[in-house]
């Protein structure tokens, strides 16, 4: 590689810096860089950040460039930067601590003294360090990927990179001396010395030309009031656990933070940090005995936590266009059902609805009306129906997630708990199995077996999607917005037909009316599915891997990556549909009346059709919520029902067939009437779990018997 | 070709060469093994080497792996630095971290323990087939001099007198360290040795690997040749307190860098990782030669010895044999296949007053190269540590007493339980054993979140009644009533019956089952399937998981006679003996929280 030409680069930066400007949307040009300068020469700004974006527009190499001898390039920037900013000040600066009361008594005493002829002691003049009072950082370019710690190897020593973890360890804020001052016990002449390492060495001898020519041995000493120095932080980080590869141990780095970038960050926080990678020296035991290494550390640029600012993703989570179309298939949603927890046979819908659960729906808040978009799930069924494992899959598949059983936790579990501190002795909130899913999923086995006062909290956390904390004095509320994924067994063993859900699980209705969906898992022998399942598990034992499927099923990562991209989408619901919505809500309400349905109809369906229906749309990656979507929500929801009232059904003996079915709805829908639109009938139909060709069969069917005509265009059929 | 003896040696070979010749089991055996060496018998440099589980894994290292000397005359010299530690630097020389010519490696830190539980025969075994050690020749004080042989080779002559007072003093220090802990050390060596059974203790190595990073993972079992580095200066706990004092990482500096003479550095250029941890089947190891091992009628001794201390319960023997072979041999995202944790449930409370389970234990330590007792007292559980965790303080990963090795067996007495409160440890505990049987996985807490490492332990559990604890199989044993009586006198007999020659017979034919080969024919898994689907007509609870243990249980049943293939006989015996199993189960008094579910 060529050597760049330092000299150029200066006066190009000098250009960028000054001339570097922004349309903004009145096409009025916005000078970036030239204004924050102008901030910075009047101290109202400290840290100056320059977005690499801007630099490639601007000079595409010299961005490149930066990139690859960040630390070089800071110097460049910092040195023009104090170069121009005299220029930018525009009135008198009020001094805002003592240090710039110290530079200006030294400007002003050193203007009045000097003699221009003189030779000066480079020493004695006031190095630029002590003289800046900013801060430049670099912003890396967008299209950066951000990298695991273990893929930052010794190549990236001097560059800019960035590096996603969870931070471990921080230490305190300390000063970090930039700048040591001296004074003269003899001759009263300052010293200064830039400290550029994490240690110095203090000057003794004073070298100004008095003590020198004189021999009077004047000694030095240092002086906290004109020294420079800076906020200093070391933070340890390390990958965050699905960096790590199976069967390793997570790699940790140290970052040391200074000035502004300090306190960006707390143990626990999932960051992202930029900066430059380079090895350490280190004095004392370090060099000691270990000449032979170096360590290395990241000098901080940019730190950006990423749970407190959800619209920054990185980059490393985005699709690739290849990835995207793989899953741009047409049978797209039956391939991410059938990918979750590939082990547990059928249960498509099932699936279908945890798919759900984890996309979310949308969050509304009209007129400071908080509506939740979280889908809450009970899964019932008898023991060994594998919903634990159900549970267990969603729970490593979501971003973020707790698993706990209603028996095992005791109060503290699920809610929060109120910790001493043993340092401080400061009463702190420790968050219990709700609090840390907050924006994610918590998933409750044996959710029939938690105690009382838990289930109390749930109430409140599953329609307000907070958590009210009354413990040792201290009265809080903390947000958990989380999906809940409940397993229930049934109460008496096994699940009994002959009684309402809430007998079966002894389970309050008011807590079961939060539930969007209720579900009753059964495991029926059936030949075909138990054979399917035999050749399953024999193939693995046999083969010692998971049969060849005909659908492929889904990488955990590319799922986990795909939901996310799920979740950045709002559609809203056009206006056109709310009448189909309600519409279909009468419908249930009506047939819940006449059934009396084991299952509890209320305004909160309602609610949990709309969240279905904005999870579905955002599933498909659309700004806009569907006829389509709706319907399957309804389906969904029908068919949850169906589970729980099934078992009736076989008590009764007759079964009707599904044509018989579809015509009892057709009849109810004609009403008095005899024509009866065929988009209705289907409209209907289809909420009620019945597939079009269904329909279709079931229309032939009957003008076959001669019970009614349909007419040519296939719009409508009339009674005979 | 010889093997290099020093780390210039090797530099000046090459280095696939070397490789080569350690691919000879002699060439392999005749280096000293560190594990049964104690450390004054080698020498620094000297090529030694380690057999162990990988416990920790610590942060790359950036080294120099070429540098530059500048000498006091303005001389330089060129230096290598890969397999050493310390700089080798004379009085006057600098290094000169500004050369042009200095290279920089990147090197990994691996903290690996000897095999935790390894069992007293297979230490002893594993020691008489290394290679005599007698004090080498060049050994002992001749360390110094034979250093000087090497030095005077490209060093002048003044500089040599200052690397052997240095090697005096390393040869000065063991005592004082060894000795009183110095008041500078803030970490006990009981921390830093980290044990995962601290009750017997592991000796502890840490391996620096200069390739194939990607192969060494957590809790596997390797065995590493390559360079002893014990040098005094390599102690972060003889540093001056004063100096440290500022310094925030001091705990953590002195975890990673603790007194060699305590845990040993050793810089590895030849790997092995060992499928199993039995010493009599190891190539590497000079063996007596081993008579054949008839699998036919080992197995039937084994059955019967097993029968003899099960209280002539033939059906409990089976499946406990079938334990001692299981692994896992397969995995997928939500299953571990080929696990076979038992619980034997419903011994004779008479037997138990006389340390039954501990008398059954003591066989089965003599059958295993590695295995672990553990008691499950209330007291046990509340305290001690199970799964490893990590420790940001000093970047350590604490280990548990679940961090094994593959196939160190577990044995859960349930026995010892009482009544009372489990605190929050116990519950944790609980879970955390409970998950290993589940899935075969240890959870190892990063406090930030939890990962799960893939382990293969296999559990047996022995309990009064049915355990607390989930296991793949409950087998509830039929005690003859005169067996129980003379359950002591048949212990004594067991013990005696096991005879060297037949032990080894045993132990090699536990270790032969467990890496062997099965198949099951296409013609058999329909019988199979069909099977199942009658199965499942016929009760509706019977499901997915009965058929895997089937297949399992058959498949060990198969291989314990010495089958290759999975035929008829072998599956019928299996469903015949799981309907016992059922039997005996059934007939189990039920608890009242069983009646409640």
């Amino acid at each position: 590689m060529a050597r760049r030409d330092y000299a150029q680069d200066r006066e190009s930066i000098k250009t960028f810096l000054a001339e570097f400007c922004k349309c903004d949307d009145d096409g009025k040009k916005e000078f970036v860089y030239g204004s924050q300068l102008v901030k910075l020469a009047h101290r109202e700004q400290v840290l100056i950040t320059i977005d690499l974006d801007d630099l490639a527009e601007f000079n595409e190499s010299l961005a490149e460039a930066v990139i690859e001898n960040c630390r070089r390039y800071a110097a460049i920037f910092s040195d023009v930067i104090a170069e121009l900013l005299p220029s930018y000040k525009q009135q008198e600066v009020h001094a805002k601590d003592a240090l710039d009361v110290y530079i200006e008594h030294r400007l002003m005493m050193d203007a009045r003294t000097r003699n221009p002829m003189e030779q000066r002691d480079e020493r004695n003049a006031f190095p630029t360090e002590l003289m800046k009072r900013f801060e430049v950082g670099f912003k890396p370019q967008s299209t950066e990927k951000a990298h695991s710690i273990r893929e930052v190897k010794a190549q990236q020593i001097g560059k800019l990179v960035t590096v996603r973890g969870i931070v471990t360890r921080c230490t305190e804020v300390k000063p970090m001396m930039v700048v040591a001052t001296y004074t003269c016990d003899r001759c009263g002449s300052e010293t200064y010395q830039p400290v550029n390492s994490l240690s110095f060495i203090p000057v003794q001898d004073c070298p100004s030309d008095d003590c020198r020519v004189n021999k009077a041995g004047g000694r030095l000493y240092l002086q906290t009031r004109g020294s420079k120095f800076v906020k200093f932080q070391e933070i340890k980080m390390q990958e965050h656990s699905d960096q790590v590869p199976v069967g390793h141990i997570p790699r940790s780095m140290t970052v040391l933070c200074r000035g502004e970038v300090t306190r960006m960050a707390q143990p626990g926080d999932h960051v992202l940090v930029s900066g430059v990678f380079l090895p350490m020296v280190r004095t004392g035991f370090a060099q000691m005995i270990q000449g032979l290494l170096s360590e290395t550390f990241l000098q901080a640029h940019r730190i950006i936590c990423i749970n407190k600012n959800d619209d920054i993703s990185d980059k490393d989570a985005e699709l690739t266009p290849a990835e995207l179309e793989e899953l741009a298939q047409d049978d797209f949603y039956e391939r991410l059902a059938t990918s979750l927890a590939p082990e547990i046979y059928g249960h498509l819908d099932v699936k279908k609805a945890l798919l759900l659960l984890l996309v979310g729906g949308v969050d509304k808040r009209p007129d400071g009306m908080k509506i939740r978009g979280s889908i809450n799930i009970c899964l019932m069924g008898d023991p060994g129906v594998a919903k634990s494992q159900l549970l267990g899959y969603i729970s490593r598949l979501a971003v973020r997630s707790q698993y706990t059983t209603g028996r095992g936790s005791s109060g503290v579990g699920l809610t929060a708990a109120v910790m001493k501190d043993p340092l401080t002795g400061e009463m702190t909130l420790e968050g219990g199995a709700l609090v840390l899913a907050d924006q994610g999923v918590c998933c409750i086995d044996e959710f029939d077996k938690m105690a009382d006062a838990d289930r109390t909290a749930i109430h409140e956390v599953m329609e307000q999607q907070t958590i009210s904390i009354a413990k040792a004095g201290i009265m809080t509320t903390l947000n958990a917005r989380v999906s809940i994924l409940a397993a229930a067994n049934p109460a008496f063993g096994r699940y009994n037909p002959r009684r309402t859900v809430e007998q079966n699980i002894q389970l309050p209705a008011a807590l079961l009316s939060r539930f969007d969906l209720l579900w009753l898992i059964q495991d029926k022998p059936d030949r075909d599915n138990d054979l399917r399942l035999a050749k399953h598990i024999t193939y693995v034992h046999s083969h010692s891997k998971q049969p060849p499927s005909r659908i492929k099923s889904l990488d955990m990562n590319l799922m986990r990556r795909y939901i996310n991209l799920c979740k950045r989408k709002n559609p809203t619901i056009p206006d056109e549909l709310t009448e189909y919505i309600v519409g279909a809500y009468v419908e249930l309400r009506r047939e819940a009346r006449n059934q009396k349905d084991m299952t509890f109809t209320s305004a909160r369906n309602l609610l949990g059709i709309l969240r279905l229906s904005t999870a579905l749309a955002r599933l498909r990656l659309s700004d806009r919520v569907e006829k389509d979507d709706v319907s399957e929500a309804l389906r969904l929801l029908e068919m949850s029902k169906d589970s729980l009232n099934q078992i009736h059904e076989h008590q009764k003996g007759h079964v009707p067939n599904t044509s018989d079915r579809i015509f009892a709805i057709v009849r109810e829908l004609a009403g008095s009437g005899k024509a009866v639109k065929i988009a209705d009938i289907m409209d209907r139909c289809t909420t009620k779990g019945f597939k079009p060709d269904q329909v279709d069969k079931c229309i032939d069917d009957y003008e076959e018997l001669n019970v009614w005509q349909v007419n040519m265009g296939r719009t409508k059929i009339t009674f005979m | 070709m010889e093997l290099p003896k020093t780390p210039d040696e090797l530099s000046a070979q090459d280095l696939a060469r070397c490789k080569q010749l350690l691919e000879d089991p002699a060439k392999w055996h005749s280096i000293p093994l560190l594990n049964h060496t104690p450390l004054h018998k080698l020498k620094d440099l000297g090529l030694v080497r380690f057999r162990g589980m990988v416990q920790d894994m610590m942060d790359p290292e950036i080294y120099l792996e070429r540098y530059e000397i500048k000498s006091a005359n303005g001389t330089t010299r060129l230096q290598e630095g890969k397999y050493r530690d310390c700089l080798r630097l004379a009085k006057e020389e600098q290094l000169d971290y500004n050369a042009e010519s200095n290279v920089h490696g990147e090197r990994r830190t691996l903290f690996v323990v000897s095999l935790p539980g390894q069992n007293a025969w297979a230490k002893e075994h594993e020691k008489e087939c290394g290679p005599e050690m007698t004090t080498p020749p060049e050994g002992g004080i001749g360390v110094g001099i034979k250093r000087a042989f090497d030095e005077k080779e490209d060093m002048d002559i003044d500089s040599t007198d200052d690397v052997s007072t240095q090697k005096r003093q390393c040869k000065e220090s063991p005592s004082t360290v060894s000795g009183a802990e110095k008041p500078t050390a803030v970490l006990g060596a009981e921390y830093l040795l980290n044990s995962p059974l601290p009750d017997r203790p592991s000796m502890a190595c840490m391996i620096k690997v200069y390739e194939d990073f990607d192969k060494y993972t957590l809790n596997s079992l390797m065995d590493f040749v390559g360079f002893l580095s014990v040098d005094p200066a390599l102690d972060a706990a003889t540093l001056d307190v004063e100096a440290m004092q500022q310094m925030e990482c001091l705990s953590e500096l002195q975890a990673q860098n603790p007194s060699p003479f305590l845990i040993p550095r050793l810089h590895a250029f030849g790997v092995k990782s060992l499928a199993h941890a039995n010493p009599l089947l190891d190539r590497s190891l000079l063996q007596p030669s081993v008579a054949d091992v008839q699998a036919d009628t080992v197995h039937k001794d084994l059955r019967m010895l097993l029968k003899l201390c099960l209280f002539e319960d033939d059906l409990a023997a089976e499946y406990l044999l079938s334990h001692l072979i299981s692994t896992v041999y397969s995995r997928s995202e939500m299953q571990s296949i080929g696990k076979f944790a038992l619980n034997l449930c419903n011994l004779p409370k008479d037997c138990l007053p006389k340390e039954y389970t501990r008398k059954l234990y003591e066989v089965m330590e003599l059958l295993l190269p590695a295995s672990h007792y553990l008691p499950m007292s209330l007291d046990t559980m509340n305290s001690a540590a199970f799964a490893p965790k990590k420790d940001y303080e000093t970047n350590k990963l604490v280990s548990g007493l679940l961090q094994l090795a593959p196939h160190t067996h577990l044995v859960l007495d349930e026995t010892h339980m009482q009544q009372g409160k489990l605190e929050a440890n116990g519950v944790q505990a609980i879970q955390h054993l409970a998950h290993l049987i589940n899935n075969q996985q240890l959870k190892c807490d990063f406090q930030y979140y939890q990962i799960d490492y893939n382990v293969d332990i296999p559990v047996l559990v022995l309990s009064e009644g049915r355990s607390m604890l989930p296991s793949d199989f409950v087998l509830p044993i039929n005690a003859d009533a005169k067996a129980v009586d003379m359950s002591e006198e048949s212990m004594k007999a067991a013990l005696h019956y096991l005879q060297p020659q037949r032990l080894q017979q045993f132990r090699s034919y536990l270790t032969l089952a467990r890496t062997s080969e099965f198949s099951v024919s296409e013609e058999l898994t329909e019988t199979i399937q069909q099977y199942f689907v009658d199965m499942r007509k016929a009760n509706v609870k019977s499901n997915a998981d009965d058929l895997h243990g089937l297949l399992v249980l058959s498949r060990l049943l198969g291989i314990s006679r010495g089958k290759v293939a999975l035929d008829k006989e072998t599956w019928h015996l299996a469903t015949e003996y799981e309907s016992k199993r059922r039997q005996r189960l059934q007939s189990l008094p039920k608890s009242s929280a069983q009646l409640r579910n």
